[in-house]
């Protein structure tokens, strides 16, 4: 085989082949036509897909590389402490990311977990977020410990009054000027609040034990 | 160091298909001390979040980007194809054939990589792990890697001996099988991507093969003609080789699944993972046993493979150890896994590979190194480097895993007790950094000697193998 190039041209393919096929094909055969649950109690299905403005988001949120820091993949709770963390209450299943353009699953937990950010408790604003991603101080710290975006925003002269998404605080730190989210900012904090997995699918449901009857999930 | 060895110490065929080899690796080398700007960079934000934080070309996860791309794609891939096809060339034992496509491959791939970084910092990156260059530059890429390998299997298909030898494998493999693994992967991430978590299951196999079919190869074909070329005897144990290469190429890249443990992800990809872990232990085992002797001799060459050959082989114990779910409990998702990667792309495959570029290149050159403590000095930066590079974060990662575990904590006071490994972290890609510019420069003056000279060729005074290779202990 070694010495016959032909036969170890053949072996060498069938190594991919197989690696290609092992993996990827496979599994593409196994979860790549998932759908939609429909929830008869709901009369809705889920996942829900994002809004637009959610999705476009997504893209600023990986061209950023937030996922160098950040995961979304909430681990079962029995494994690892992700929902004694609030992070989820259910481990993350396939049927979740369907929807997504570009699911952000991650590897590194530098920040917390993203997942359910959107449902998150107590939820950050709107205003609280632009104001954190601008700064890169989470509420009530005094220190910086995540990297500030501020080219997400637009330093710019107050004509007549403020506009209304200006963060706040620093609006009259320099006297007629106001820091005013981008058009980029808006879309990725809508993607942020647009995080939740909470809905509870069958499959995750076998880890969690559920009381509540079939049918009845939420 | 034997005599046997010293008369094909400088052949014809070197001489004569050195240029297509010493541009390759002139750009590996460029790109290796590019590479660690960006790392360097990447590893101050970690414990500093504001450090060039304005600019958004250089925000963190752009920066760690660029790092891992010039990486891999810049250093590893054209350091790594010059010693495949010196080593094929050598091994043919004719002059390299078909060398103004390896050359044009090159300056093709080289210009694909750098618009494709271009595209990384202004926003344009896939957010894929190893394949973040931009879906423009991808196909540039495949042509290229073409063009280069044709040189290579040309060398291969036309020797003038009947048998093989491992080098042959290794370098043929790495050769081949890159442009089908790019264009499977960007096809079914890029192109018409996948949905929803086939998207990283996909990205997870193409990581590993990366490493699998194509880095670890290209390294081993180096490693696997240098080692018995300076020690001057057989591989010990060279019957298992042929089995322990098929093993790398067949179970390998199944082992991508265990960054998935516990994921949303079919189970049975990272049970499976686990399985190949171990299953492909035998590869490295086989190789550390072939390569002994590199352990035992001296020289710069030497030093290079066997602290490579040894961080190869930690490092797939490290996988295969933390491919098991309790353990991947506290490692996952932490610097750790940083370690690992780290031990594995820069502790091993970078090392080996500089210990094939320390030796070939004054046999191209037809003289020694330019400067002996450039050597030295390199030699101590890289393998320090490493040593805090890995073991910082190993630490750090360790910390941060068992800190993640318990709830209470903040990730505030998380940062504030990696802090100091962090900082480590910082110091060793400074060393690295330093270093790798010791070899580019001692690389460039050793070159240029040799262009400005000209045709004037200095071989016959240069024969030791000792005098080319810049004894320096
Ligand atoms: C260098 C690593 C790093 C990067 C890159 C990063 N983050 Fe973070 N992130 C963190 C850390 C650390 C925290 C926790 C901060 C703390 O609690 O002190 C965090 C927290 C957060 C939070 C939670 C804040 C809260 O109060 O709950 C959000 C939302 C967030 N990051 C969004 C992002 C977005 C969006 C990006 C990309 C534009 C991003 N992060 C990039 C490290 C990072």
């Amino acid at each position: 085989m070694m010495k016959n190039g032909f036969f170890f041209f053949i072996g060498l393919l069938a190594a991919f082949l197989l690696g290609w096929g092992g993996i990827p094909l496979l599994a593409h055969k196994q979860i790549g036509a998932l759908a939609p649950f429909y929830d008869d109690g709901e009369s809705s299905s889920f996942p829900t897909r994002p809004p637009g403005v959610a999705a476009r988001g997504q893209l600023v949120y990986a061209d950023l590389g937030c996922v160098a820091c950040h995961t979304q993949q909430v681990r079962r709770p029995d494994f690892g402490s992700d929902k004694a963390r609030g992070w989820g209450d259910r481990q993350s299943v396939a049927r979740d990311y369907i929807f997504q353009g570009r699911p952000q699953l991650g590897d590194a937990r530098i920040g917390p977990d993203l997942a359910n950010w959107g449902v998150r408790k107590p939820p950050l604003d709107a205003g609280g977020i632009a104001q954190f991603l601008y700064s890169g101080v989470v509420s009530g710290a005094k220190a910086v410990t995540h990297p500030p975006f501020p080219f997400l925003f637009d330093d710019r002269p107050i004509v007549g009054e403020a506009a209304p998404d200006a963060l706040v605080g620093l609006v009259d730190k320099t006297p007629r000027r106001q820091i005013v989210p981008t058009e980029r900012a808006r879309t990725l904090i809508a993607y942020l609040q647009s995080l939740n997995n909470a809905y509870e699918y069958p499959e995750a449901r076998h880890v969690v034990p559920v009381v509540a009857k079939e049918g009845a999930h939420k | 160091m034997s005599s046997t060895s010293t008369h094909a110490e400088v052949t014809a065929a070197d001489t004569a298909g050195r240029w297509p080899v010493l541009l390759l690796l002139a750009s590996g080398l460029g790109w290796l001390v590019i590479s660690g700007i960006f790392a360097l960079i990447a590893s101050i934000q970690l414990h500093s979040p504001t450090f060039m934080s304005a600019c958004e070309w250089f925000t963190h996860g752009r920066v760690g980007a660029l790092a891992e791309t010039s990486f891999v794609y810049g250093w590893a891939a054209n350091a790594g194809l010059g010693i495949a096809l010196w080593v094929l060339g050598r091994l043919g034992g004719a002059t390299l054939r078909a060398q103004n496509w390896a050359m044009t491959g090159t300056l093709f791939w080289n210009l694909g990589i750098t618009l494709g970084l271009g595209g990384i910092a202004t926003g344009e990156a896939t957010s894929f792990a190893f394949l973040e260059l931009p879906r423009y530059v991808q196909p540039l890429l495949v042509v290229a890697y073409i063009a280069i390998g044709i040189s290579g299997i040309l060398a291969w298909s036309g020797r003038r001996t009947e048998g093989t030898y491992a080098s042959h494998w290794y370098a043929v493999a790495a050769l081949f099988l890159f442009p089908w693994l790019l264009i499977a992967a960007q096809t079914m991430l890029l192109w018409s991507p996948v949905r929803g978590v086939l998207q990283p299951i996909i990205d997870g196999w193409y990581v590993q093969s990366v490493f699998s079919l194509w880095l670890a190869p290209l390294a081993l074909a180096g490693a696997y003609y240098v080692v018995p070329k300076i020690t001057g005897q057989a591989l010990p144990s060279y019957e298992f080789a042929p089995l322990a290469f098929w093993t790398l190429l067949f179970v390998g890249t199944m082992t991508g699944g265990r960054h998935l443990i516990g994921g949303p992800v079919p189970a049975w990809i990272p049970t499976l993972a686990n399985a190949a872990c171990w299953m492909v232990l035998f590869h490295f085992i086989v190789v550390a046993l072939n390569l002994r002797g590199a352990l035992t001799g001296g020289g710069t060459s030497l030093t290079f493979i066997s602290f490579g050959l040894l961080a190869y082989f930690a490092g797939a114990v490290l996988d295969a150890v933390t491919s098991f779910r309790g353990v991947a409990l506290v490692t996952q998702f932490t610097y750790f896994t940083t370690a690992q990667q780290q031990l594995a792309l820069y502790g091993g495959i970078s090392m080996l590979l500089l210990g094939s570029i320390y030796f070939a290149v004054p046999r191209l050159t037809g003289r020694p190194w330019n400067s002996g403590s450039f050597v030295r000095g390199h030699r101590v930066l890289a393998m320090v480097g490493i040593f805090l590079l890995v073991g910082s974060l190993a630490v750090a990662g360790w910390i941060q895993g068992t800190e993640l575990s318990n709830a209470k904590t903040t990730f505030g006071e998380i940062a504030g007790r990696t802090r100091p490994w962090l900082l480590a972290v910082t110091v060793a890609q400074g060393f690295l950094l330093v270093g790798n510019i010791l070899i580019l420069v001692n690389f460039l003056r050793s070159v240029s000697d040799v262009w400005c000279a000209g045709a004037v060729s200095q071989v016959g005074a240069f024969r030791q193998p000792t005098t080319m290779e810049v004894h320096a202990s």
